[in-house]
């Protein structure tokens, strides 16, 4: 967690003397400090910085001057996704993200232009910020800092964004691909910080049949069943169809823990909600 | 109570009138320390405060116990109230030439980015909470003191701000609360007028992590210089 102090129309070199005794006296030793000060305060800063074993990285404003405090010897956390294809690299960032406290910067890096454009979009998506972007020798990066998804005013929330994810997915395990890309694209919208739902209908139900997804391997991915194990696990909500279960003599004991029956007006009542994104396997 | 030995200490060594008082914000109703009542009365934060230092009143105010609105906003307890927000009242009240002065110190004003539910008191030797900050209201010469407790350890220079609006509350509850270092404010015209801060009173705001090493070392000016 990055400690935030706004400490604007404090005047220079009062504003130093507030930055040492906030160093000299910090709530969590060795913690970061972002100090927001009028143009100008920022003079002297970099000084206290190296007094108190810190690194001082100012981005200056017209109205704010941020003061970022780094403790020494603290480097921005590095991941290079180089190799992993998609989702994985999607997946990877999200997971460290989560693990990151808000104000806390990553740099991730990939030789692949393609991949780093696809985790900037994930990482945008979440909420995060892309505070930099380039390329050192054959590896392209970006450099992001974990924010707070900025909440929308009541009303706007669907138009301004779709943060929740529905999955319908009618095919069931006759198609393995389709059944993997339930769960797969389920993992990257959790990890993009979205809320997910899938519902499974017509023979889309057979996946939630207690001991079918065991059945369904690919030589390069996981079992069926442990891909949606974790897709549960993770929070998604999980419907099967009740007409399709009872068409096909499922009953809901017959269905994987986590995985409820709803009816159509449950479905319908998702497809109708604008603030949802509706994918079709 | 957790508390006491430190309170009574401090009184003690600073010859305080009253009490150091405990302030506390509370993100929710169970938030609320076991046993405290809701303020009989409206008040001004600055006036809970002194009632605390001077009454012993313990307690708490949420939005509907607060009558200083501006108070209660930089607080988290309720929105800016618009006209404090641009800058308009304050010009009106006189304490600005411009508007843009006014707004140039507004905009400066500590205010919490967080939401509460209400400010929790109780004079520190009988505070049964943790505080985020301890109000002292004292003379300068027992200020001097504090400040210079605070720099004993490993010295430097003490930094305060104020801009004569807002003093109990911002600046001294939520300036010291976000960024964990003491302040010294002076008050304002509403805490000098109707709170009873008094011609010969100013005032310290201290986190609670603070506390103990600034106690410490006024024992070590006691025994020093008296």
């Amino acid at each position: 967690m990055v400690k935030t102090i706004k400490a604007l129309g404090i005047r220079a070199p009062n504003a130093e003397f507030l930055a040492a005794n906030v160093l000299k006296n910090p709530d969590t030793p060795g913690e970061e400090v972002r100090f927001i000060v009028s143009p100008g305060a920022e003079a002297g800063m970099e000084a206290v910085a190296r007094k108190y074993g810190y690194k001082a990285e100012i981005a200056k404003g017209e109205k704010e001057v941020e003061v970022r405090m780094v403790p020494s010897g603290k480097t921005t956390e590095e991941i290079d996704v180089t190799g992993e294809t998609c989702p994985g690299p999607v997946m990877i960032v999200g997971d460290k993200l989560s693990s990151l406290g808000i104000g806390e910067r990553l740099k991730v890096k990939s030789a692949s232009a393609d991949t780093i454009a696809d985790v900037s979009a994930a990482v945008t998506a979440s909420g995060s910020l892309i505070l930099n972007q380039g390329k050192e020798g054959d590896r392209n990066f970006i450099i992001v800092e974990k924010a707070e998804k900025k909440a929308v005013a009541a009303g706007t929330a669907a138009l301004a964004s779709k943060d929740r994810v529905v999955v319908a997915q009618s095919n069931g395990i006759g198609n393995a691909e389709r059944a993997y890309a339930t769960f797969i694209f389920s993992k990257v919208a959790l990890s993009m910080g979205k809320k997910v739902t899938i519902f499974f209908l017509m023979d889309g139900v057979g996946i939630a049949r207690k001991g079918n997804a065991e059945t369904v391997k690919h030589p390069a991915f996981p079992v069926l069943s442990q891909v949606m194990d974790e897709v549960i696990k993770a929070g998604a909500t999980v419907y099967a169809c009740e007409l399709s279960a009872s068409f096909r003599g499922i009953k809901e004991a017959d269905l994987v823990p986590g995985v409820k029956l709803a009816g159509a007006a449950t479905f319908i009542q998702l497809l109708s909600d604008p603030g949802n994104a509706v994918v079709n396997f | 109570m957790k508390y006491e030995s430190l309170g009574k200490e401090l009184i003690g060594l600073l010859g305080l009138k009253g009490s150091p008082v405990a302030v506390k914000l509370a993100k929710t109703p169970a938030d609320i320390p076991q046993g405290y009542q809701k303020m009989s009365e409206k008040h001004r934060h600055c006036q809970f405060v002194q009632d605390a230092r001077l009454k012993g009143t313990i307690g708490y105010a949420t939005k509907a116990e607060h009558l200083c609105r501006g108070g209660a906003a930089v607080m988290g307890i309720e929105p800016s109230p618009e006209l404090l927000a641009d800058g308009t009242t304050y010009q009106k009240l006189g304490n600005f030439k411009t508007v843009e002065g006014a707004i140039d110190t507004v905009s400066a004003i500590p205010k919490t980015g967080e939401q509460f539910y209400a400010s929790v008191y109780a004079p520190l030797e009988k505070a049964e909470f943790e505080p985020d900050v301890v109000v002292i209201v004292a003379t300068p010469r027992q200020v001097l003191r504090l400040s210079q407790a605070y720099l004993y350890a490993t010295g430097g220079r003490f930094a305060a701000d104020y801009s004569g609006i807002q003093s109990l509350c911002a600046d001294a509850v939520v300036a010291v609360r976000e960024r964990g270092v003491p302040n010294v404010t002076l008050g304002c015209n509403g805490s000098r007028k109707y709170s009873g801060i008094a011609e010969d009173e100013v005032i310290f705001g201290v986190p609670i992590k603070d506390l103990e090493k600034i106690v410490e070392a006024l024992k070590t000016f006691k025994e020093k210089w008296g």
